[in-house]
């Protein structure tokens, strides 16, 4: 069995039920340890089986930041005696009890087993609040068995910002929600938004509990990934916050129309069409001059480095790049892209990155190949592979030519594969 | 109130689940892990060394609520005949986490049935996500010489098999050589080393060694079943250094003189000045090193020894007395952050299977009749 299918052969239902699933080596994906541990002053616990445990207290042990994590462990007594939430509670005290410093906040991680014993964590939730009124408890889930519903980045996206309470809005203050990475540098809405006076809050820039609970107080949310999207709508609905989202596209005009939609709500002036133009003569002469640099050297990109790879695979294509083969999860892009893309390169290779069969894929390849993230770099044996996860904070057309950057540096150094991405959690440092 | 399930400030030892990929790693077969996710990527980051470098099959089924709910097996039993009709594994391992142990999944039955769809023998290894890999590696060696040893075979005089080998316990390929030849008495061989290093076909003839040795408490299971079968002995101890070595190297030879079981560790107290945190055989083993050195006697030390239950880890309130009760504490880093008086001196010999990959590259071979527990007792920090 081919462990990929040319697009040509596959429908924008793309069936994503793969069976059996494979771990790949590659780490660089952050996991629900890695966003917790950005919210400052945050302490997690994860009350759960040791077998889920397990992952959850070495992704904390190899950032170095035990002291932001405790666990209470499920067992069979548990099960038997149906006392979870007296375990539940009473850890959670011994824990704050034998902390050396009151955590402002705790997020608690339950997780399938408890859905599964009906467990009514709610409730200890409520008695605990009663006991520690000072300490904002957050329920979070690793209950991956409820993936289908609530996956488990977009739950915990949505529980990170729950703390937040209706406030007052501020008109010239907007969050960036769900964004892991500061916008600063390789984000066109960012400079434009910051040149109009516009406060924008995000949590990776946050180092002060205090200051990250003013996003309350924010008139807007921007979420710029899908899985940011149940919080976006959470916090709508709760804060009464207007939610945008953008594309994270490679089409010019896109870009334009969500700055512009941004501007218009904010009534903010629009980026102008002379500084538009600027930015797409930018984009497309670096990306020439990266053309000619490459040349006809192979391409294939992953679902891990980009929110939206079958947009970024039509931007190269378009441009003459040789893009041989798209590492997927399921479909982000609109459906236009994939008719788009089907239409311009009907032989374009569909890996479905997680299938049992990419373990005994045969990882050799004729000639170099350039990879686009850590799965597109793994499974073509490359060192020539720009290494970046989530869109690394790149928006718009800045981001654009910031990714011309990081290929042609890809294109010209080779990099330590193996090393580099068996590392948990890409770019992630505990606050 | 002292409570096991609450560790504030400790990390967990690794699940069963990952017990059975380990030891079943490098025979040739695939195992699949029913359940929703999560423990397939922990075993493969954390726990499995081997994971980049070779091909072995481990899959996870992806268990989802669905099909929980509905008790639908067919879901996992139409994937893996898929998977395993593509792959051609020489066999298949079904073990699982937490979940199909409350839905009280028929572990034996799917594996029937799997088995009469495929023509491929599969093992049932119902693990439960809630125990360590003690128990994982225990059951799927057991159920692995259950179904493919022959204990027909004949035994071979002057030859042992070492039980419950893993890179959990012992890193690396080169650890495990060094633990061959130093628990080998002169004149024997070493029959199967299961389950590192040697090949299905040599494993299969497990029945052929006169002794088992378990460097691990891992090979327990293994070892009790064995016993039932054929009345294989067992010798119970790690080779740290030359006394140790020693040791073991004479209990393998009386036990398959007279058929009984050794440990070749001593007796110990539970209290001490000297601590030694780890997996069962291995801190017992240790403790015994330690006290059998000129070093400890001149400096009246007396090592005891804690390891972690196979259903319930190692008890954090009684961990921290025994270590704030120690003067020198031996075992992996990550105990670093529960010592506190600052007289308190480690000596720090990772264990993969409590902190997984971290310090992988630091762990010493310590199941060495060379290894010099003197030393690190005089040089320690």
């Amino acid at each position: 069995m081919n462990e990929y299918q040319l697009i040509k052969d596959v429908t924008y239902e793309y069936d994503a039920d793969i069976g059996l699933a494979y771990s790949s080596p590659c780490r660089g994906i952050w996991n629900i340890v890695h966003i917790g541990t950005q919210i400052p002053g945050c302490h997690q616990i994860y009350v759960c089986p040791t077998s889920c445990l397990r992952g959850v207290v070495l992704t904390t042990a190899e950032m170095h930041a035990m002291d932001r994590l405790s666990t209470i462990t499920v067992g069979e007594d548990n099960i038997l005696e149906g006392n979870m939430e007296e375990t539940l509670h009473d850890g959670v005290v011994k824990i704050i009890q034998q902390l050396p410093e009151r955590p402002r906040m705790i997020m608690i991680f339950i997780s399938c087993i408890h859905q599964f014993m009906a467990a009514n964590y709610q409730r200890v939730y409520g008695i605990l609040r009663k006991e520690y009124p000072d300490i904002d408890f957050v329920d979070a889930y690793m209950d991956p068995i409820m993936r289908r519903k609530t996956p488990a980045v977009p739950s915990l996206t949505r529980q990170t910002y729950r703390v937040l309470q209706p406030a007052e809005h501020l008109a010239s203050q907007v969050n960036y929600i769900g964004n892991w990475f500061p916008t600063e540098e390789y984000s066109d809405l960012t400079k434009h938004l910051r040149a109009n006076g516009i406060d924008i809050r995000e949590l990776s820039t946050e180092t002060d509990y205090d200051h990250f609970k003013q996003m309350q107080n924010s008139a807007m949310n921007i979420t710029y990934h899908k899985y940011a999207s149940l919080a976006g709508k959470d916090m709508e609905i709760r804060l009464n916050q207007k939610w945008v989202q953008v594309h994270m596209s490679f089409d010019y005009d896109v870009i334009a129309q969500d700055m512009n939609h941004i501007s218009e709500l904010l009534k903010i002036p629009a980026v102008s069409p002379t500084e538009i133009q600027a930015q797409i003569q930018a984009c497309e002469d670096a990306v020439k001059e990266l053309k000619q640099l490459v040349g006809d050297t192979v391409i294939s990109l992953d679902y891990t480095a980009v929110d939206e790879p079958l947009s970024l695979a039509y931007y190269l294509l378009k441009h003459g790049f040789n893009v041989e083969s798209v590492f997927i999860e399921v479909f982000t892009e609109d459906e236009k892209v994939f008719n788009d893309l089907r239409a311009l390169k009907p032989d374009l290779k569909i890996y479905s990155a997680d299938n049992w069969n990419m373990r005994v894929m045969d990882r050799q390849h004729a000639g170099s190949v350039l990879a686009i993230g850590q799965k597109a770099a793994y499974y073509n044996n490359t060192n020539n592979f720009v290494d970046i996860i989530w869109s690394a904070g790149m928006y718009g057309y800045l981001g654009i030519q910031h990714l011309c950057e990081l290929m042609r540096d890809a294109y010209l150094h080779e990099k330590d594969m193996p090393d580099l991405i068996q590392h948990k959690g890409w770019g992630c440092c505990a606050k | 109130m002292s409570d096991w399930h609450t560790h504030v400030f400790t990390s967990t030892y690794t699940a069963d689940v990952s017990g059975v990929c380990s030891v079943l790693y490098e025979l040739g077969g695939m195992t699949v892990l029913h359940d929703p996710s999560g423990c397939n990527s922990t075993y493969t980051t954390h726990d499995e060394p081997r994971w980049y470098d070779t091909k072995s099959l481990m899959f996870v089924s992806g268990l989802d609520e669905m099909a929980a709910v509905m008790g639908d097996d067919s879901v996992v039993i139409n994937d893996v005949v898929k998977a395993a009709a593509d792959l051609k594994p020489r066999f298949i391992t079904l073990c699982g986490a937490s979940i199909p142990h409350i839905i009280a999944f028929d572990y034996r039955g799917v594996a029937h049935l799997i088995e009469e769809k495929t023509g491929i023998p599969v093992l049932p290894v119902p693990t439960d996500g809630l125990k360590s890999y003690i128990s994982g590696v225990g059951l799927a060696s057991r159920e692995w010489i259950r179904r493919f040893a022959d204990p027909k075979v004949p035994v071979k005089a002057h030859s042992m098999n070492l039980l419950g080998v893993t890179p959990i316990d012992f890193a690396d390929q080169a650890h495990v050589e060094v633990l061959k030849k130093s628990v080998t008495p002169e004149g024997y061989v070493v029959n199967a080393c299961f389950a590192m290093g040697d090949t299905f076909e040599k494993e299969a003839e497990v029945y052929a060694g006169a002794v088992n040795v378990l460097p691990t408490s891992a090979g327990r299971i293994a070892a009790r079943f064995m016993q039932g079968i054929r009345k294989v002995p067992y010798v119970e101890g790690v080779p740290i250094g030359s006394y140790m070595s020693q040791q073991i190297q004479q209990a393998i030879q009386d036990s398959e003189a007279d058929g009984k079981n050794r440990t070749a560790y001593d007796d110990l107290d539970t209290d001490g000045n000297v601590l030694v945190i780890g997996e069962e055989i291995y801190a017992r083993s240790m403790a015994t090193a330690v006290n059998h050195t000129a070093y400890a006697k001149e400096h009246q030390l007396k090592a005891s020894a804690i390891w972690p239950d196979v259903n319930e880890g190692l008890n954090e309130d009684d961990l921290i007395k025994r270590v704030n009760a120690a003067q020198i504490i031996i075992g992996d880093p990550l105990f670093r952050n529960i010592i506190h008086n600052k007289e308190t001196s480690m000596i720090e010999i990772p264990h993969e299977g409590y902190s997984g990959r971290i310090y992988h590259n630091n762990v010493p071979q310590f199941a060495n009749c060379e290894f010099d527990i003197e030393e690190r007792l005089r040089e320690r920090k």
